[in-house]
């Protein structure tokens, strides 16, 4: 029964996809009370798991059933709070968005939870065709909501393209679990690693090319270079909510795997890709500012600032090292952690606001489009700032604390060019959001934009200023004002930390 | 209280500001709430300044930890220095406000509110990384005023002097980031306090060289130190009344203060090597400025250069590192936020009445105005430095520094005061004394109103009382410099 216990949240987001899914075989329902009933069971399952957020276990459950290929400890619990908490907040934000667009059906509540519930195994799998059996549940539902944009004739090409490409790299994928197969007789990752600290270097090429072929999907998942090349056109074409939801949380559950494999299962030659993820690093940068700072539509410029996030991230994740024995600056990956968390705010917020203010319009959403809100919405167009600073990284918001951690460890781990390479990349970075900002403030509207009536007051915009709040408390936290009792910014640092820790417990 | 005091002084006009922005009243009563703000921070300065004992260091401190895995402290503090600047703003931002009275907006004012919030706090940090939360801050106020209510090509002007900034300031980050790591190799611990970091040893020297370049990018920039100037012009021009004031009295009087407070400090031994390039740079830019402002035509750009240039002179005095020049440099950083800070905005008086940028279309104002232009004048020549102002006791004092550092130098820096005079006595002749000549267009002009006039006085005072007796208020810093001055010397020549 205790055990039971650990498979909770799990269990209710698939109740739920399964509940939402014989619900929308009633026409009976309208999406109003699919929100509602999604939302109640992903406060259910978050619930449950910010019961266990400071205890620190591990722990496989029904290991005759589940043949240890799940591992449930802190660390696993700390990316399902992110998840859940980021799959709600998308819900709540895109309220409005999926009330005026005639696509969203009751199918497309239950299919969010089926990614859900996909990403939440991702982050418990300690095994590879596991793993890759979760990462294909919530991409091919990932694939089929981009896809539900059928206002726009940009949704074709994307879908075609994300999941053409998607399932060609899961090919590597599936292929580099092949060869480590090869080499290791196993696909459990305690067992490789078992074999990685015994193998002489003979040995080892396989598991190399093999880990090196994973490394690939990886990257395109979270879109580094030379794998970015779908993201302006399929965040492009999906509707605005599920680009948020891709920006962020998808990102989260990718990372919560490799973090995994990297921590605990395959420290030992971590360092054996530095070289190549420096370069990709470098590429990323570059390519992402190149991209962000062409694009008119501000989807797109979105889409190609989160691929320089993708490398801000990145930087973090190559200052891991190994050495005698340990690994070393493992405060790398509570700054990544935390970036994510930044991220996922800071994302959730501009993508979801920008879904709420074109809700009952059909616009491309130009950087025209937004001029003048300043003066129609000023509370949106305030939020809208504070997400953009947050994005550039701008004091006071929580983006400025996570690009201080993930720059800090990647210097203390001596990447002090790549460092000032990420640098040059933020003070671009800080010309094309405070562009929108300068949109937003300093032009009179245009006319077409000037819608007469809207209804600011509905869950959509509360969730917004909900999510902005987050952001800035993020950035101050308690100390400076220190007379508003609030949660301090340690807090998310000893939360990762403990959540790294678990993945220690043998 | 005593201690918490300068939260209180920080944060007031922050969380007025936003008080302010969710209400909605009008903007005569906006602009009142305010103004009372200003002066009651001004009331609790004075306390301060009345307070404070001029031998005891670092006073009024708060140091409380704010992120703790990195060891970062809400660390505020004051000491001779920066007391003198916190003076300064509290005098000089609600006398700004009268003289800005009329035809605002309610973002004008929250925005005015904000920006005081930002300066004060990058004023009484002490430890780096909140020293840099409050200096990127207070550009974002600065921002939206810029692109708001300025004039021509506002919405380029704005985001090139904020990407400009932030560039400056983001490379400076990497240097604090780098310090702080350095730290923690060598202690063990995280620690981003300023006297801390100063007791780093193991950084090598070329390191150590990269580092105080990137805390001379930022700050230069802010100054602007020639050659990082180039985005002052157009911002100034372009810029509303109360963003340039609030930029060229203020905030770059920020950057001198950060050079002194945590540049040197942390890098004694770079800073002594380059000394005296950088006061040769602070001269050439003296020079440079001056010529240019010799030949502006539109008046703001021609303040933006004279200031730049008194700017350029008063880094030369900080940089010649001995108690003279510090302490003329301080004295000059008041004299000149108080005269062109009023020059400032009275240019903006007269744009705003006459419609007029350039200095040849103006012309017969002493006739209209003669009260304007009797302060105008007072100003002027207190920038000028003319025997009996506060400016030419410190130009005097920073000449005698910089002879003393170098007497070429010197020498040097002796002659150029007459650029400084000549291109304002010439601009004062032809906008404002000469009689208007024949075929322009009439000039509409209304002289200063009684609260304009009410709200110059105490600089108009304070202009003559530390031109006559600078002991007063000399005596307040002057233990501070030469304590800091030992402080730093020695740390310099043990390593």
């Amino acid at each position: 029964m205790n055990q039971f216990f650990y498979l909770i949240p799990a269990l209710t987001i698939l109740t739920g996809a399964l509940t939402l899914m014989f619900m929308s075989m009633y026409e009976k329902f309208t999406v109003k009370n699919f929100i509602i009933v999604s939302s109640l069971f992903l406060i259910i399952a978050l619930g449950f798991t910010l019961s266990n957020i400071n205890s620190s276990y591990s722990v496989q459950p029904f290991e005759s059933l589940l043949n240890g290929v799940l591992t449930f400890d802190t660390f696993s619990n700390f990316f399902n709070i992110l998840l859940i908490a980021g799959t709600l907040l998308t819900l709540l934000i895109g309220e409005h968005y999926f009330q005026h667009r005639s696509y969203f059906k009751g199918e497309f509540f239950s299919i969010l939870l089926f990614a859900l519930f996909g990403m939440m195994l991702l982050a418990y799998a300690n095994e590879l065709i596991t793993a890759y059996i979760a990462l294909e549940i919530a991409s091919f539902s990932v694939y089929i909501m981009v896809g539900y944009n059928s206002d726009d004739s940009k949704r074709v090409e994307a879908i075609f393209k994300y999941l053409v490409l998607g399932s060609f790299i899961g090919a590597f994928y599936l292929l580099g679990v092949v060869l480590i197969y090869g080499a290791t007789q196993s696909t459990n990752l305690a067992d490789i690693s078992k074999f990685i600290s015994m193998a002489n270097s003979n040995e080892m090429i396989l598991v190399y090319i093999g880990l090196t072929l994973m490394l690939f999907t990886f990257l395109f998942k979270i879109a580094a270079f030379p794998f970015q090349a779908w993201v302006l056109d399929v965040y492009r074409g999906a509707p605005m909510v599920i680009t948020a939801y891709m920006a962020s949380i998808f990102k989260i559950a990718i990372f919560s795997f490799f973090l995994r494999t990297i921590l605990s299962y395959i420290s030992p030659i971590i360092d054996f890709w530095d070289e190549i993820l420096t370069i990709i690093i470098v590429l990323t940068l570059v390519f992402g500012t190149w991209l962000a700072i062409t694009q008119q539509i501000v989807k797109r410029m979105l889409a190609a600032s989160s691929i320089v996030h993708t490398g801000y991230l990145l930087l973090a994740f190559i200052a891991l090292s190994y050495k005698d024995g340990q690994i070393i600056n493992i405060d790398s990956a509570y700054a990544t952690m935390f970036y994510l968390i930044a991220y996922l705010l800071s994302a959730l917020g501009t993508f979801g606001l920008a879904s709420h203010i074109i809700s009952e319009t059909n616009i491309k959403v130009t950087y025209d489009d937004f001029k003048g809100l300043a003066k129609q919405r000023p509370f949106l167009a305030a939020m809208m700032t504070i997400f953009l600073l947050s994005l550039a990284g701008i004091p006071s918001t929580i983006g400025f604390i996570g690009k201080f951690y993930v720059f800090t460890e990647a210097i203390n781990a001596g990447y002090i060019v790549l460092t000032t390479i990420a640098i040059f990349a933020t003070i671009v970075s800080v010309y094309y959001y405070f562009k929108l900002i300068a949109m937003m403030y300093f032009y009179p509207p245009k006319d077409e934009c000037i819608s007469e009536e809207f209804n600011d007051k509905r869950v959509s915009t509360y969730a917004i200023a909900f999510v902005a709040i987050l952001t800035i408390l993020g950035g101050i936290g308690s100390a400076i004002v220190f007379f508003i009792p609030a949660m301090n910014i340690d807090e998310i640092i000893n939360l990762a930390q403990l959540a790294v820790q678990s993945l220690f417990i043998k | 209280m005593s201690s918490d005091i300068l939260s209180f002084i920080i944060f007031l006009p922050a969380i007025v500001a936003i008080g302010l922005m969710l209400t909605t009243r009008d903007v005569n009563t906006i602009r009142n709430i305010a103004f009372l703000t200003t002066t009651v921070i001004l009331a609790l300065v004075l306390k301060i300044y009345i307070e404070f004992i001029p031998s005891a260091g670092m006073q009024f401190v708060t140091n409380i930890p704010w992120i703790e895995s990195y060891g970062i402290n809400y660390y505020i503090g004051l000491d001779g220095f920066s007391l003198t600047i916190l003076m300064m703003i509290a005098i000089l931002i609600p006398t700004s406000y009268l003289l800005l009275w009329e035809g605002k907006t309610k973002g004008y004012w929250i925005n005015m509110l904000l920006v005081q919030s930002g300066v004060t706090g990058t004023l009484l940090s002490l430890d780096i990384v909140l020293f840099y939360f409050f200096w990127e801050i207070m550009l974002l106020p600065v921002f939206l005023l810029i692109g708001q209510y300025g004039f021509d090509n506002k919405v380029f002007t704005t985001i090139k002097v904020t990407v400009y900034t932030m560039a400056g300031s983001l490379l400076m980050f990497v240097s604090i980031m780098y310090l702080g790591v350095a730290y923690q190799h060598e202690f063990g611990i995280w620690s981003f306090s300023y006297d801390k970091l100063m007791q780093i040893t193991t950084i090598s020297y070329d390191i150590k060289v990269w580092l105080f370049l990137g805390f001379l990018v930022a700050f230069g920039i802010k100054i602007p130190i020639f050659p990082l100037h180039t985005w002052i012009m157009e911002t100034y021009k372009n810029a509303p009344t109360g963003a340039v004031f609030l930029l060229s009295s203020i905030m770059a009087k920020l950057g001198i203060y950060a050079i002194v407070r945590f540049m040197i400090p942390l890098f004694p031994e770079i800073y002594i090597e380059f000394s005296t390039w950088l006061v040769a740079i602070g001269l050439f830019g003296l020079i440079y400025f001056g010529i240019a402002a010799l030949m502006q035509d539109d008046i703001k750009r021609m303040f933006a250069y004279s200031s730049a240039s008194h700017l350029s002179f008063i880094s030369a005095g900080i940089f010649s590192l001995n108690s003279y020049g510090i302490n003329g440099a301080l004295y000059l950083i008041i004299a000149h936020a108080i005269a062109t800070g009023a020059l400032f905005l009275l240019v903006g008086l007269m744009h705003e009445q006459t419609g007029f940028k350039t200095i040849k279309d103006l012309g017969g104002i002493a006739k209209k105005a003669p009260i304007f232009t009797f302060i105008f004048a007072v100003m002027l020549f207190a920038n000028v430095g003319l025997p009996g102002t506060n400016g030419f006791v410190s130009e005097l004092l920073i000449i005698f520094g910089i002879y003393e550092f170098n007497h070429t130098l010197g020498y040097i820096a002796t002659l150029t005061v007459i650029i400084g005079a000549s291109y304002m006595l010439w601009m004062f002749q032809r906008a404002i004394l000469q009689n208007r000549p024949e075929g322009l267009k009439e000039l509409v002009m209304r002289d200063l109103k009684i609260k304009e006039i009410i709200g110059l006085i105490p600089w108009v005072i304070l202009i003559f009382l530390m031109g006559f007796y600078p002991e007063i208020f000399l005596n307040k810093f002057e233990p501070t410099v030469t304590h800091y001055l030992n402080d730093i010397l020695q740390i310099g020549a043990s390593k």
